[in-house]
C-alpha cells in the first residue's frame, strides 16, 4: 500500500550530495562503471539485513494487533463454539507466537508465502493473481507521472517566476494537496456519470467489461477504457513531486558556471537547458524514481477502492479487515522486498550516473 | 554545432504518446459498447459489499459467496415472505410420532446442469458429508447439528432423522443461508482434498435460476439463466454480479446506467437516488438490529470473573437507567433519516413470525427524568463535575464507549449517546476500534458498552443461541462464543424448550418470553430496525418482490427471489454502457496524437534552425 511521501522527502546521502554540484567534469574519470565487488557485497549484505529485519518487525506489528481473525471471519454465520475452536486449530492460532514465528521464518526461507485463511489458498497464487493488475494501473501512472512532472518541472525552473511556472507549480501543488479519495470520487462523477449537459461515458469499475469478450483487441482496448480514471486520478496526485523535485533542481543549476560556457560555445538556450542542465538536475529525480518505482508493486488502496480495481492494495486492505495475517505477512514480503531491491538498483545506478559516487 | 534528438528523448516521446493512447482508450467510436458478446437481456447488480471469499460450499463465509449459492445450487425448501419454509427441492415434508424423523418427499425429474438426474442421494450424502467430515463442516455443521442420520430411501425420499426433537430442520438447507445441495457426482472425488479446492471449473455444474460461467477474483461473477428452473425461469437472459468496493461508485454506476441493482444503500446515498431520472427505489423492513451493549459483568461457564469490564454495569438500575437514557426516535430520525423503525424485541421485523412488543406498560420510553430518579434512589450520588459516584466502589462513573471505526452510523449515534449519558451523570469515553479489535475485546470481556449490529436469517436459532450460557467462555478464556455475557435460567429453559416446538406460533410464543427477558435484562439495549435501502433500474421490473406495508416498507427480499423475478423493461438494454463513449474516446486520442505530432514538428523545426 503505497502513500503518499512527503514533498521535501529527504534524498538519500548520495543523492543529496549529487544535487549539490554538478558533474561536468567528465574527462577526468577513471574509475569503472562497474562497482568493485566490495562494494556490491556490501550493498547486498546491508539489503538482506534490511529484509530480515523487515520481516520480524512485519510478524511483530501484524500478530500484536489486537484482533480475533475467528469471530470476525465467521461473523454472521452460525457457528458453534467447536466449529471455532476447530478453525483456530486449523489456522494454528492455537500455537503460541514464538511457534508461530519460527513457522513463518522457515516457511519464508523456503520461498513458501504461506495459505491465506480468508480465500483458503495460497498467497503466492493470490498475489500472482493481482500482480498483473497493479502493475498495469501503477506503471500506467508511474511513467505518465515521471514523464509529465519531469518536462513540466524542467519548464518552470528554467523559466522560474514566469507565468508558465505560476501556473504548472500551483496546479500540481493543489493537485497534490486535494485528498485522493475526493478526487477520484469527483473525477467519477464527472467523467462516468456527467454533470448538467455533458454526459459521463467511462466506466465506474472494474478492469473490464463482463459483457464483451475477455480476450482479444476488444478486451485489451476495453481494459485501456477503464484504466483512464483511476490512472488520471493517480497522475493528478503523484506527478507534483517530479514537478517540485525537478524545478528545484534545475534552478539550482541557473547559475552555474558550465551553463555560461555552453551558452558561451553558441548552444541555442532549448539545448543548453536539454543537454547540459537537465542531465545535472536529473539526479534527485533518479532517486525518487526508483523510491517510487519500489512502491508501485503495493499498489494504492484509495484509487483501487475507488475504481474497484482488482490490485494488490485492495487485497492487503481486505487482509487487513479479518485479519489475515498468512496474507498480510506475505504480500508485506513481497513488498518489502520489492522496496529493497528498488533501493539496491538506485544505489547501483548512482554509480552509472554519478563519477562522484564511483569514486567514493 | 549540431544538435541532434537524442534517442532518448524520442523513445520518451513515443512513450508519452502510447501512454495518452493508452490513456485516451479505443479511437473507432462505440467500439467497446457496441460488441456486447452476451446476446440477449442481461442484468447487472452490485455484488455483497463482503465478496467472495471462496467458491467452495462447505467452506465459505461471506455473504457475497452465499448469495452466489444461494442461486447456482438447490435447496431442500425455500422461504415465503413471512419468512416460513416452503417447497424448492422438496414438495412436501412429514414429522413422525416421535418427533424425530423427517421425511421429505423431492421433485422428480431434475437434472443438474451438465444433465445428470438430481436425487434425493445427492442431499443425502452432502448432509451426511457435513456431519462427517471436519472440512466439509467448516461453515455449515452448526445447520446439521443434532441430525442423527440422512439417508435417500428412494430418488425422491429423503429420512433425516434427529437426535432429540429439533424444530428448525425445514430451516437447515434454505438459500443463501442454509445449506446448498451439490451435486455428489462432481464432488465426491474432491472430498479428500476439500479444503483447496476451489470449485472454479466453469460452468459450476450446479441447479437453480443461475449457472455460474465465470468468475474473477475481486472483479465479478457471470452467470446464464436456468431457463427450465423449477420455481419459474428467470426472465432475464444473463446475471452479473459486479464487485464495488465503494458503494458511491455503485451509487454512480446506477445513475450512469452501467448498474440495474444496489442493495444495502446507507440513508444519505438513498436519498440522493430518491429523484433522479430513471432510477426507482424502495425500502424493504429490516431484518437486523443496531444497538448497544452493557457489560453485565463478564463471566466465565463457571461464573469466574475476567475481563475488566466497570463492575458498576452489573447493577441492573445502572443498565435501565442507561437504557431510559437513550432517546431512540431522534436516532431514527437524525441517523436513518427516518429509514427506520425504533427497535424494542430483539429479533427484526423482517420475520414477522417472531415478532415480539413490550406491553405498553413496560415499554421503556426515553426518559432522562425517570433514569435520573433511578440512579439517585440507587445512591449514585453527582460528584461536583456532575458525574454521579458508583456507591459500591466509590469512583465516577466513566464508562468506554467502544465503536466500529468504519461505521459512519456508529459514530453518528455514539456522539448522541455522550450527550444523552452525560445528561444522567454519566462520562462514557468513546474508542473507535476495527471489527476485528472490537470482537476480541468483546470475548475477552474487556468492554464497558459496545456498540452491536446484527442480521438475522429466518430461522432465529443462532441469533438467540448467543446470549445462551453455553456460550460463556471456559475458564481458561477460550471458546465461547457469547455476544454479551448474557446468562439467565429462565432463558436458558426457554431456549431449549423452543428448539422442541412444532407448532410455529407455540414456538413464537416462547421465543417472545424470550425476548421480554433480553428487553427487562438492559444487556443488549436495541435502538432501530434500519430498512434495507435498495435503489434499481427503471429498466428492470419485478426487483422488489412482496407488497409494501402501513410504512410503505416492502417485505424482506433476497438475492435468490430478486434476481429470478426481475423482468427486462420494453427498453431494456442492460449491457451498454454510455452512448457516446467511443466518440468521446476518439476525440481525446486525436487531440493527443494531434499534439504530439505538432510537438514533434516544432522540435523538428527547431533544430533545423539549430544546424
Amino acid at each position: 500500500m503505497s502513500s503518499r511521501p512527503a514533498l521535501a522527502e529527504p534524498q538519500s546521502a548520495e543523492a543529496t550530495e549529487a544535487a549539490k554540484a554538478p558533474a561536468q567534469d567528465r574527462t577526468e574519470r577513471r574509475t569503472s562503471r562497474l562497482p568493485r565487488p566490495g562494494y556490491l557485497l556490501t550493498k547486498l549484505a546491508a539489503a538482506v539485513v534490511s529484509f530480515a529485519v523487515t520481516l520480524v518487525i512485519g510478524f511483530v506489528l501484524f500478530n500484536l494487533m489486537p484482533a480475533d481473525p475467528v469471530r470476525t471471519m465467521t461473523r454472521g454465520r452460525p457457528v458453534s463454539e467447536a466449529e471455532l475452536i476447530r478453525l483456530r486449530v486449523q489456522l494454528g492460532l492455537d500455537k503460541p507466537i514464538w511457534e508461530r514465528f519460527l513457522d513463518f521464518v522457515n516457511d519464508t526461507l523456503h520461498g513458501n508465502l504461506g495459505y491465506s485463511w480468508e480465500y483458503q489458498q495460497s498467497v503466492a497464487s493470490l498475489t500472482m493473481h493481482r500482480l498483473g493488475p497493479t502493475l498495469l494501473l501503477m506503471g500506467t501512472s508511474f511513467v505518465i507521472s515521471v514523464l509529465l512532472g519531469l518536462w513540466l518541472g524542467l519548464r518552470s525552473g528554467w523559466r522560474a517566476g514566469s507565468l508558465f511556472d505560476r501556473i504548472t507549480s500551483a496546479t500540481a501543488l493543489t493537485l497534490w494537496s486535494v485528498p485522493t479519495f475526493w478526487l477520484g470520487m469527483i473525477l467519477l462523477i464527472v467523467f462516468s456519470v456527467g454533470v448538467g449537459p455533458f454526459h459521463g461515458f467511462l466506466p465506474t469499475a472494474g478492469m473490464s467489461d463482463p459483457t464483451l469478450p475477455q480476450t482479444g483487441m476488444t478486451h485489451w482496448l476495453d481494459v485501456a477504457e477503464h484504466l483512464v480514471l483511476p490512472a488520471l486520478t493517480m497522475v493528478l496526485v503523484v506527478y507534483a513531486q517530479y514537478v517540485t523535485i525537478m524545478r528545484s533542481s534545475i534552478i539550482e543549476e541557473l547559475g552555474s558556471p558550465y551553463l555560461l560556457t555552453a551558452r558561451a560555445k553558441g548552444l541555442t538556450d532549448a539545448a543548453v537547458r536539454r543537454r547540459h542542465a537537465l542531465p545535472n538536475a536529473l539526479l534527485p529525480s533518479v532517486t525518487m524514481i526508483f523510491m517510487h518505482l519500489g512502491t508501485l508493486i503495493s499498489g494504492a488502496v484509495t484509487v483501487e477502492a475507488i475504481f474497484s480495481w482488482p490490485g494488490l492494495g485492495d487485497l492487503t486492505f481486505e487482509a487487513l479487515k479479518i485479519p489475515d495475517l498468512p496474507l498480510l505477512q506475505g504480500t508485506f514480503i513481497v513488498f518489502s522486498a520489492s522496496v529493497i531491491l528498488m533501493n539496491l538498483l538506485a544505489d547501483l545506478a548512482y554509480r552509472f550516473l554519478d563519477p562522484r559516487v564511483r569514486d567514493q | 554545432m549540431a544538435v541532434r534528438e537524442t534517442p532518448g528523448f524520442r523513445t520518451a516521446l513515443a512513450a508519452a504518446v502510447a501512454g495518452g493512447l493508452l490513456l485516451a482508450g479505443p479511437t473507432a467510436p462505440g467500439l467497446t459498447t457496441a460488441a456486447a458478446a452476451s446476446s440477449g437481456t442481461t442484468l447487472r447488480v452490485a455484488m455483497d459489499g463482503s465478496g467472495v471469499d471462496t467458491l467452495n460450499p462447505f467452506t465459505a463465509y461471506f455473504n457475497g459467496a452465499l448469495d452466489i449459492f444461494g442461486t447456482i445450487y438447490p435447496s431442500l425448501t425455500t422461504i415465503d415472505d413471512n419468512g416460513a419454509p416452503k417447497p424448492y427441492l422438496a414438495t412436501s415434508w412429514t414429522l413422525s410420532d416421535d418427533q424425530l424423523t423427517w421425511t421429505f418427499k423431492l421433485r422428480e425429474g431434475l437434472k443438474w446442469s451438465d444433465g445428470k438426474p438430481l436425487t434425493a442421494e445427492d442431499a443425502a450424502w452432502t448432509l451426511h458429508l457435513i456431519m462427517t467430515d471436519d472440512v466439509a463442516g467448516t461453515a455449515n455443521s452448526t445447520l446439521v447439528s443434532d441430525f442423527e442420520s440422512v439417508t435417500a430411501t428412494d430418488a425422491t425420499t429423503l429420512v433425516i432423522k434427529t437426535k432429540k426433537p429439533k424444530a428448525n430442520v425445514t430451516y437447515s438447507s434454505i438459500p443463501i443461508s442454509g445449506i446448498p445441495i451439490v451435486p455428489k457426482h462432481i464432488w465426491q472425488s474432491q472430498v479428500k482434498n476439500l479444503r483447496n479446492y476451489k470449485n472454479d471449473t466453469f460452468p459450476v455444474v450446479g441447479y437453480g435460476p443461475w449457472i455460474l460461467t465465470e468468475y474473477k477474483n475481486g472483479q465479478y461473477a457471470k452467470f446464464d439463466a436456468n431457463k427450465s428452473f423449477v420455481l419459474g425461469a428467470p426472465k432475464y437472459d444473463h446475471l452479473i454480479e459486479q464487485i464495488y468496493k465503494e458503494t458511491d461508485a455503485a451509487v454512480a454506476a446506477l445513475k450512469s446506467g452501467q448498474l440495474d441493482y444496489i442493495s444495502g444503500i446507507n440513508a444519505t446515498e438513498y436519498s440522493s437516488l430518491q429523484h433522479v431520472d430513471g432510477v426507482r427505489t424502495a425500502q424493504a423492513v429490516g431484518h437486523g438490529w443496531v444497538g448497544l451493549e452493557l457489560n453485565p459483568g463478564a463471566k466465565t461457564r463457571t461464573g469466574k470473573p475476567i475481563g475488566t469490564g466497570n463492575p458498576a454495569l452489573a447493577d441492573p438500575v445502572l443498565r435501565r437507567a442507561i437504557a431510559l437514557s437513550v432517546d431512540k426516535k431522534t436516532l431514527v430520525t437524525k441517523v436513518l433519516n427516518g429509514q427506520g423503525q425504533v427497535a424494542e424485541g430483539y429479533l427484526p421485523p423482517a420475520w414477522p413470525q417472531w415478532n415480539w412488543q413490550p406491553d405498553p406498560g413496560k415499554k421503556q420510553s426515553y426518559d432522562p427524568a425517570a433514569a435520573n430518579k433511578l440512579l439517585d434512589k440507587a445512591g449514585y450520588k453527582k460528584g461536583s463535575d456532575g458525574i454521579r459516584i458508583d456507591p459500591k466502589t466509590d469512583k465516577p462513573l466513566n464508562l468506554r464507549l467502544g465503536i466500529h471505526s468504519d461505521d459512519a452510523a456508529d459514530a453518528a449515534i455514539s456522539r448522541y449517546l455522550v450527550g444523552w449519558f452525560k445528561a444522567i451523570g454519566i462520562n462514557a469515553k468513546i474508542q473507535a476500534m476495527s471489527m476485528s479489535a472490537l470482537n476480541s475485546d468483546l470475548g475477552k470481556g474487556n468492554w464497558d458498552m459496545l456498540m452491536d449490529a446484527w442480521t438475522t436469517g429466518p430461522d432465529p436459532t443462532y441469533q438467540l443461541g448467543i446470549q445462551s450460557c453455553t456460550t460463556l467462555p471456559k475458564d481458561d478464556g477460550t471458546g465461547g462464543n457469547t455476544d454479551s455475557f448474557f446468562c439467565d435460567p429462565a432463558y436458558e429453559k426457554l431456549f431449549a424448550k423452543q428448539a422442541t416446538l412444532f407448532d410455529p406460533a407455540e414456538r413464537a410464543e416462547v421465543v417472545g418470553q424470550m425476548q421480554e427477558i433480553l428487553y427487562d435484562a438492559d444487556v443488549d439495549i436495541m435502538f432501530y430496525n434500519g430498512t434495507t435501502k435498495i435503489a434499481y433500474s427503471a429498466k428492470a421490473d419485478g426487483l422488489v418482490t412482496g407488497k409494501p406495508n402501513a410504512d410503505g416498507f416492502y417485505p424482506a427480499q433476497t438475492a435468490f427471489w430478486s434476481y429470478l423475478k426481475a423482468t427486462p423493461g420494453s427498453s431494456s438494454d442492460s449491457s451498454s454502457g454510455g452512448g457516446n463513449t467511443g466518440l468521446w474516446l476518439g476525440i481525446g486520442a486525436a487531440v493527443i496524437v494531434l499534439g504530439a505530432g505538432v510537438a514533434v514538428v516544432r522540435r523538428r523545426a527547431g533544430a533545423d534552425d539549430r544546424e
